[in-house]
């Protein structure tokens, strides 16, 4: 499937940590280092869109040598790492995931583009519907009183990340525009 | 009164359905699929929106030559036909409403191959074409002009990339059986199937529901 | 001019659509059958039954030439029934959709009144055949079964309660049945998406009505759509080892049931 332009844009732009294999002239800067050249084994953060390029770009086709063959290694970004993924195992509604990333999903897909990584795809998955059902349940209340349902699961809501807010917004207009129905059909 | 009217006073059992009633089922059934898929679907083939346009400039003669007629016992007969006409007006223009936001959303991606082309009535037709060129002056004149010739395109492949945005088919839709028939699904951690009843309702990906739907199996919800 | 809606219709058009469903009045005047789009309306003569487009007989009752007679799903004891099928029989999923409509073929046989051949394209053979369904089965007429819910009974019940409350035997009673009803099915809705991190293709909702898709439509199908996208490179995985086991076996014969 092609990535069309537009629709990860913001994703894009997420630093994800990029170890470097090889020593770089010129770009020591990135290290806070501008004199010296940034050295193999140096650690940075680079935007998604040129770490997805460095790891998969193929520094020396022919060389037989695994290691010698990419320019970066890429490592899971901090939202996905092991002390995210047990804390979302061991209750998914307790993470603020929107504090992790602004895009928590769809940072989520792309890395797992790059890595084979069942567990956490597993994880993702179950923490997605298990949130969502809370969502739509508060998204209901939301359309029966005015406040946006907001009183009780303030914080869980703050919590919310980009996909999250989309269907809580879904679920909400589902129940608002139902509610309108009920109520004009006594009208005409 | 035609003959097959006529055929179904003398014989009440008889299978038929009304001709006005099966157009108006056909309507509103490709209505319901239009609003509800997530891409543009073929314009109906066998004349079914010609014939429904007709009926519907007939019924507006009718009601021109009974609003002459003052007697209150047509007059509420007249207010029963107008407000039908009002009704078909608002599923016919929906319709279309529908099917031109499909288009206006995926120009080039309709106008891309014979066959998705196909899909669009002449107007429509007409409609993306002039829409498409439009839209590419109004780029070249606010801003492509100034690019290099080879990066003027709207409409490259290059790089694995490809410019054209298409509907994500995969996308899940709700569909009703209308026959007993196998439901195949493509799933995550695997695929799924079942048995399917008349009547039952299956939520599913659009791709998978597309050739129940077209071959009268299923109708979309 | 394009339509800016969201995909799949909203409450307002699933109302318009349930208007078309065909319901039985008792004419209060006499009135001559009228030529409609969808065909003739019958001859009504008081007292004899007619059946009629929800939407007529609406503008019958307003207009004190007609009065509705429920459809016998909606009396109280068919939906206190219901309420007990949806609590207690059947707290999982919904209670069975009404079975589809037959109609004698004046020889004894009962059809399903709903498949049609094609009468228009003859000329060459082509009979084509056309299912009739919701809102063009009789669901909601005075023949329709009792303990079954049709696809737009919350849409029927509201409007002819708004508008028809005095044909409705013990209104109030009903309408706290309703609610009830709502209230254990919207439940199970919600329920339903609990079971979909796998993403096993398919979701089966049987029973389900108009309006209550309408109001979760969109949150059911973007939950199914997130479970996709999330699962999207595992599923590519799969397929792809999939397809090298089956090129491995070298033409063998295919004998399992994987979708490629």
């Amino acid at each position: 499937m092609p990535r069309l332009p537009g629709t990860s844009f913001l994703t894009d732009f997420h630093k994800v940590p990029c170890k470097f294999e090889l020593d770089v002239p010129e770009l020591g800067y990135l290290d806070n280092n501008p004199a010296q050249p940034l050295k193999s084994g140096t650690t940075i953060g680079l935007p998604l869109w040129l770490a997805e390029l460095l790891a998969l770009a193929n520094r020396a086709p022919s060389s037989a040598d695994e290691d010698a063959k990419s320019f970066i290694s890429l490592n899971l970004p901090p939202s996905l790492s092991n002390e995210v993924m047990a804390a979302l195992k061991a209750d998914p509604r307790a993470v603020p995931l929107r504090d992790q990333s602004h895009n928590f999903y769809g940072l989520g897909t792309r890395i797992l583009d790059l890595f084979e990584e069942r567990e956490i795809c597993a994880i993702l998955r179950r923490t997605f519907v298990t949130r969502a059902a809370d969502i739509s349940l508060h998204a209901g209340k939301a359309g029966t009183t005015d406040d946006m349902g907001v009183g009780a699961g303030e914080d869980f809501l703050r919590g919310l990340e980009e996909w999250e807010r989309k269907l809580f917004k879904k679920a909400h207009d589902g129940a608002k525009s139902t509610k309108e129905w009920m109520e004009g059909v006594k009208k005409h | 009164m035609d003959i097959d009217d006529i055929l179904r006073e003398v014989d009440p059992a008889s299978q038929s359905i009304p001709t006005e009633t099966r157009d108006l089922q056909a309507l509103t059934r490709a209505w319901v699929a239009e609003r509800s898929s997530p891409e543009l679907l073929h314009w109906p083939a066998d004349g079914l929106f010609e014939r429904v346009n007709d009926r519907i400039k007939q019924q507006i003669e009718r009601v021109e030559e009974m609003t002459g007629d003052m007697d209150p016992k047509t007059n509420f007969a007249l207010i029963v036909i107008q407000t039908e006409l009002e009704r078909f007006k608002y599923l016919v223009r929906s319709y279309l409403r529908a099917r031109i936001a499909k288009i206006d959303k995926h120009t080039l991606h309709y106008l891309s191959s014979p066959d998705l082309r196909a899909r669009l009535s002449e107007t429509e037709q007409a409609y993306a074409t002039r829409h498409q060129a439009l839209l590419h002056n109004h780029y070249l004149s606010s801003f492509l002009s100034a690019f290099p010739p080879a990066l003027q395109n709207l409409n490259d492949t290059a790089g694995n990339i490809s410019m054209i945005d298409a509907p994500d088919l995969d996308t899940a839709v709700f569909i009703r059986l209308l026959k007993d028939a196998l439901v195949e699904g493509h799933g995550t951690d695997m695929d799924g199937s079942l048995n399917g009843k008349n009547g039952d309702v299956v939520i599913l990906r659009w791709s998978d529901a597309k050739p129940l739907v077209e071959s009268g199996h299923a109708e979309v919800i | 001019m394009a339509l800016p809606l969201p995909s799949g219709l909203v409450p307002t058009e699933v109302a318009f659509l349930c208007e078309m469903e065909i319901i039985t009045i008792v004419p209060r005047q006499r009135l001559e059958s009228i030529p409609m789009l969808s065909g003739k309306t019958p001859a009504l003569r008081p007292p004899r039954r007619a059946d009629l487009p929800l939407w007529l007989a609406l503008l019958l009752k307003k207009q004190r030439r007609a009065n509705i007679v429920p459809p016998p799903w909606l009396l109280t004891a068919s939906l206190q029934e219901l309420v007990n099928l949806e609590t207690n029989v059947n707290p999982e999923g919904f209670s069975e959709p009404p079975p589809p409509p037959m109609r004698s073929d004046g020889r004894g046989v009962a059809r399903p009144y709903a498949a049609t051949t094609s009468r228009t394209g003859d000329e060459d053979g082509d009979t084509k055949e056309l299912t009739l369904s919701s809102p063009f089965l009789p669901s909601c007429t005075q023949d329709a079964p009792s303990g079954y819910l049709p696809f737009h009974w919350l849409e029927i019940a509201e409007t002819l309660l708004a508008h028809a409350a005095d044909d409705i035997p013990n209104a109030p009673e009903v309408r706290a049945l309703l609610r009830d009803l709502q209230e254990v099915r919207a439940a199970k809705l919600r329920a339903s998406t609990r079971h979909l991190e796998g993403g096993g293709g398919v979701l089966k909702l049987r029973g389900v009505g108009a309006m209550e898709l309408a109001e979760s439509r969109g949150f059911v199908l973007s939950v199914v759509d997130g479970v996709r996208k999330l699962g999207a490179s595992i599923e590519a995985g799969r397929r792809e080892e999939e397809l090298e086991r089956r090129e491995g076996r070298g033409g063998d014969e295919s004998d399992d049931d994987m979708e490629l």
